[in-house]
């Protein structure tokens, strides 16, 4: 098991490798000159071909890769265009507010998903199924942006209950982390279902039944554990969704993460914070998913004992 | 030729497996109902002399006779704008998914059929690809190459490649092994004409499936990249530039936002019901 | 009737989908006395295992359901019972193999723990008894306990089929019900597996309902058998006499596709035709489009049981003199 861990984090290093040469790649696409940015429209060719080289812009592209990477590892990501402090501070400082809306996102998503789920599966073809299933479907559906100013709209405006902005308290949360949230519980709400009413139907279940347990344990041990590892793997790439939404998420509720940080840089240019800011939550994802990874091989001895 | 009829008749299985499901068929008569007013917008509201045309005199103005659906923060009539931002979201999402399913297609194909290294090598790419959320990867494209239409359907569809290449590669391991395919090989079939005339027809009806969600995902990743100020430039009516536009006027003029939020849920949910009831009638044993 | 321990009457099971209904079992009588091991013969679909899930009260619902009928253990009958009087019945007083160990088990329980599930449930015993009991069970049908912490999938297709007869008998159950307990289990290991079902049948005094197509499992195990056929009972017989003197054509007809070592013939005999469609089933006899001996009365009219010895009943027009049956070999 200590193997597998250690193959996979190894792993992990050719992925990063990898995601860094994309994105490093598509942002040295951006056209106009860094160093004319840096510098502001007054600058003069002879200044700007100064800074480009000090900067090591006018190299070929595998070297400034190369420079990049070679940086990175030391936790050197440039400085930011506009503010001139390092990058990687300025990322590491928003980290923690995306961290604790994702989780908290994650969180309802997980406590609401899956006994939706149980729920909807054990109840097949009643009404309560139906509901729940229409309602994870319109879940699904829609767009996370146009949910949060739909919540401000009912829950800021017209009640006055919540703030609208800002992260100050824990009440500042509420609404950024249902927003975010709703589309992953819909989803896991959908896979939990779906893989219960195929885990009902194995044989192991009927051998359970045969045996005398009680419906409720059944369900409960016997199926439900068979049943979340598929899930496990939906909760793991979901992640990645709720990273990628939390960036609309920040930016409708303005909320001091590292994907309102990624936009405000794109729209001041601010290559550098751009890059930091995608390579960053990469990372993150990377790490959750091994994570889930890890956690699969607890739930599912078989995978288990493939590994040691 | 028995192959052509085993095939004619696997459609025709399906169709009927999907034609029973009401909520297939209800997701497929919206998307119908939604196609037909982007291909007669026009028709429908002048995109020149109504969907475009500012007046600011009735700005704002909330759902009334002569604007159904009211006005936006430029006095421009939010139907009109919605039936043509029907025809920019549909476009964007088919096309995006059309992108990534050519690419994609291709590059699962080719790491399935060879196998080996080259499989190694593409699919491991894929994984790093995926280790981007792909609204990040879009969103990076897109600020780099410069916000337009096209730029925008190449974000889209770059940022969903692996998901294709996925799953043309299982289906192409599926199939590649079946009897049909030695056959092929074994009368001296080249490979571009196994993979042509016999692979790709066999991994059709899954790539339907993921094409038909994955247009959904597409339109809401053009709508939130539009959201953010990166998508389609002022004035082209898109749902998610509108929604953008009309957010300064949340508290005034809450239809702004409403309207084209509801028109992009709509989209997606009758999406979502026609791509499950794919799925469903694809993989019979689900149902039931 | 004082032995008298399990008695099903006029039994009906259906399964109700958009397709149409599907009528699994139409009118079964059974009887089984404690101790003994009935065989149920049939081809697959004649409606074995809804019979046996239906003792048990675990057929699917929906799309299946108890029509009408009895089963009545130890003068109680099961379908009037509520679900909760009916949970402690099972793995208790009645338990039941299936057919399929592979997928019997659950993969992510140890074996241990889903022996001592049982136990635990029905006994009354603490965690630790039970995990001590489903050891020595373990032991019983020949695995070491010392792999009660392993999971399934360390188990070969034998040796899961061993845990699950471990767990069918760990509260000495007063009947078994074993759904074709070996046909997924490779020919070798079939007769091992077999023997240790009859000699812990006998140790437990367990009765037993033995499914099976293979009339060889029958004659080696069974004290009576019923064949079934299209969800109907045909004949109903004690082993001797079923094995001496079949009497309905579909009997006789199962005999026939068997490979005889005694007899040199030139090639086996099948059934001709099949199964017929349980949502729509012929009219009058069941059997009849496929019976050599059939006539015009046959599609019209609805065999009864008819006694032809001691404790051998047939279901077949020919018997009760409606028909001639001009050329059954009757001895």
């Amino acid at each position: 098991m200590h193997k597998y861990v250690l193959k996979r984090l190894l792993l992990l290093i050719p992925v990063m490798l990898g995601v860094t040469f994309i994105v490093f790649g598509i942002m040295h696409l951006t056209p106009g000159s860094p160093a004319r940015l840096k510098l502001g429209e007054k600058a003069t060719p002879e200044q700007i071909a100064a800074l480009e080289h000090e900067m090591g812009l006018d190299k070929p592209f595998i070297i400034q890769y190369g420079n990049f990477v070679k940086n990175g590892l030391k936790g050197d990501f440039g400085r930011s265009y506009l503010s001139n402090k390092p990058v990687f501070e300025e990322v590491l400082d928003r980290f923690p507010a995306t961290l604790k809306l994702a989780v908290a996102a994650m969180t309802i998503a997980v406590v609401i998903g899956i006994p939706a789920g149980i729920i909807s599966a054990t109840k097949q073809y009643t009404l309560v199924d139906s509901v729940t299933m229409v309602l994870a479907l319109i879940g699904v559906s829609m767009p996370v942006f146009w949910l949060g100013l739909m919540l401000i709209l009912i829950f800021s405006v017209n009640l006055g209950w919540l703030p609208s902005s800002g992260a100050s308290t824990w009440m500042h949360l509420i609404l950024p982390s249902i927003t975010l949230g709703l589309s992953s519980t819909a989803i896991i709400t959908r896979m939990t279902r779906s893989s219960m009413l195929e885990v009902i139907r194995q044989d192991y279940i009927r051998t359970a039944r045969a045996k005398g347990v009680p419906e409720r344990k059944v369900i409960n041990k016997h199926a439900l554990r068979n049943a979340l590892i598929p899930v496990v793997t939906v909760i793991g790439l979901q992640f990645g969704s709720l990273l990628g939404g939390a960036v609309l998420t920040e930016s409708v509720f303005s909320w001091p993460g590292v994907g309102k940080l990624m936009i405000d840089s794109i729209k001041k240019q601010d290559i550098p914070v751009v890059m930091a800011s995608i390579i960053f939550i990469a990372i993150t994802f990377s790490i959750v998913n091994l994570a889930v990874d890890i956690l699969y091989a607890f739930i599912d001895p078989r995978i288990k004992s493939q590994y040691q | 030729m028995v192959e052509k009829i085993k095939k004619k008749s696997q459609w025709r299985e399906m169709w009927d497996r999907l034609k029973v499901n009401k909520m297939a068929m209800l997701g497929l008569g919206i998307l119908v109902i939604l196609i037909l007013l982007a291909v007669f917008a026009e028709q429908i509201a002048s995109y020149e002399d109504v969907a475009i045309k500012m007046d600011t005199s009735i700005r704002l103005q909330g759902p009334s006779k002569e604007h159904i659906l009211g006005t936006d923060e430029f006095g421009r009539d939010m139907f009109a704008r919605i039936v043509h931002g029907a025809r920019v979201s549909l476009k964007v999402g088919i096309i995006a998914v059309g992108i990534a399913i050519i690419i994609g297609g291709t590059l699962g194909a080719v790491a399935g059929f060879y196998g080996g290294t080259l499989d190694n090598v593409i699919m491991r790419t894929m994984d790093v690809f995926l280790a981007i959320p792909s609204i990040l990867l879009a969103i990076a494209i897109v600020s780099s190459l410069g916000s337009s239409m096209l730029n925008l359907m190449l974000a889209v569809g770059i940022s969903s490649i692996p998901n294709y290449a996925r799953i043309v590669r299982a289906s192409v391991i599926s199939v590649k092994d079946e009897e049909f395919v030695e056959a092929a090989r074994a009368i001296g079939a080249r490979d571009n004409r196994i993979i042509l005339k016999h692979i790709i027809p066999n991994s059709i009806a899954p790539v339907i499936v993921q094409a038909t969600l994955g247009v959904a995902g597409a339109i809401l990743s053009t709508a939130g990249l539009s959201f953010i100020g990166l998508g389609i430039a002022q004035p082209q009516p898109e749902w998610g530039a509108m929604l953008s536009g009309g957010r300064a006027f949340l508290v005034q003029a809450p239809h702004v936002v409403a309207f084209p939020g509801i028109a992009i849920m709509i989209t997606i949910l009758s999406l979502n019901l026609l791509g499950d009831g794919l799925r469903d009638a694809l993989d019979p044993r689900l149902r039931q | 009737m004082s032995n008298e321990f399990l008695s099903i009457e006029d039994l009906h099971i259906h399964y109700i989908t958009q397709e149409g209904t599907v009528k699994a079992v139409n009118g079964i009588d059974l009887k089984l006395n404690k101790g003994e091991t009935l065989g149920l013969v049939g081809e697959t679909g004649a409606g074995k295992t809804t019979t046996a899930l239906g003792i048990l009260r675990l057929i699917p619902n929906p799309p299946g359901k108890i029509m009408d009928g009895k089963i009545i253990l130890e003068g109680r009958n099961l379908l009037e019972l509520s679900e909760e009087e009916m949970r402690k019945i099972r793995g208790k007083k009645v338990s039941m193999i299936f057919q399929d160990p592979m997928t019997s088990l659950n993969p992510v329980m140890t074996v241990g723990e889903q022996i001592a599930e049982v136990i635990e449930i029905h006994e009354d015993v603490n965690k630790e008894e039970a995990k001590e009991k489903a050891k020595e069970m373990l032991e019983l049908v020949g695995i070491s306990g010392g792999r009660a912490g392993d999971y399934p999938h360390q188990f070969s297709g034998g040796m899961k089929q061993r845990v699950v007869i471990a767990i069918a008998l760990a509260c000495s159950p007063e009947l078994l019900i074993a759904d074709e307990p070996t046909t997924a289990l490779d020919v070798t290991i079939q007769a091992q597996v077999l023997d240790l079902m009859q000699g812990l049948k006998k140790e437990f005094n367990t009765a037993m309902i033995l499914i099976t197509h293979d009339l060889g499992v029958v004659a080696e195990a069974c004290d009576k058998v019923a064949i079934i056929y299209a969800g109907e009972i045909v004949e109903y017989a004690d082993i001797e006499s079923l094995f001496a003197s079949p009497k309905h054509p579909y009997t006789q007809g199962l005999f026939a596709s068997i490979p005889s070592l005694d007899e040199d013939v030139e090639r086996l005999n099948p059934i001709k035709g099949l199964m017929p469609e349980p949502t729509d089933l012929p009219s009058g006899c069941r059997f009849h489009p496929r019976c050599p001996y059939a006539e015009a009365k046959c599609s019209e009219m609805d065999p009864k049981s008819v006694e032809v010895g001691a404790e051998h009943r047939v279901k077949c027009l020919i018997y009760s003199g409606e028909v001639s049956g001009k050329g059954i070999e009757n001895e």
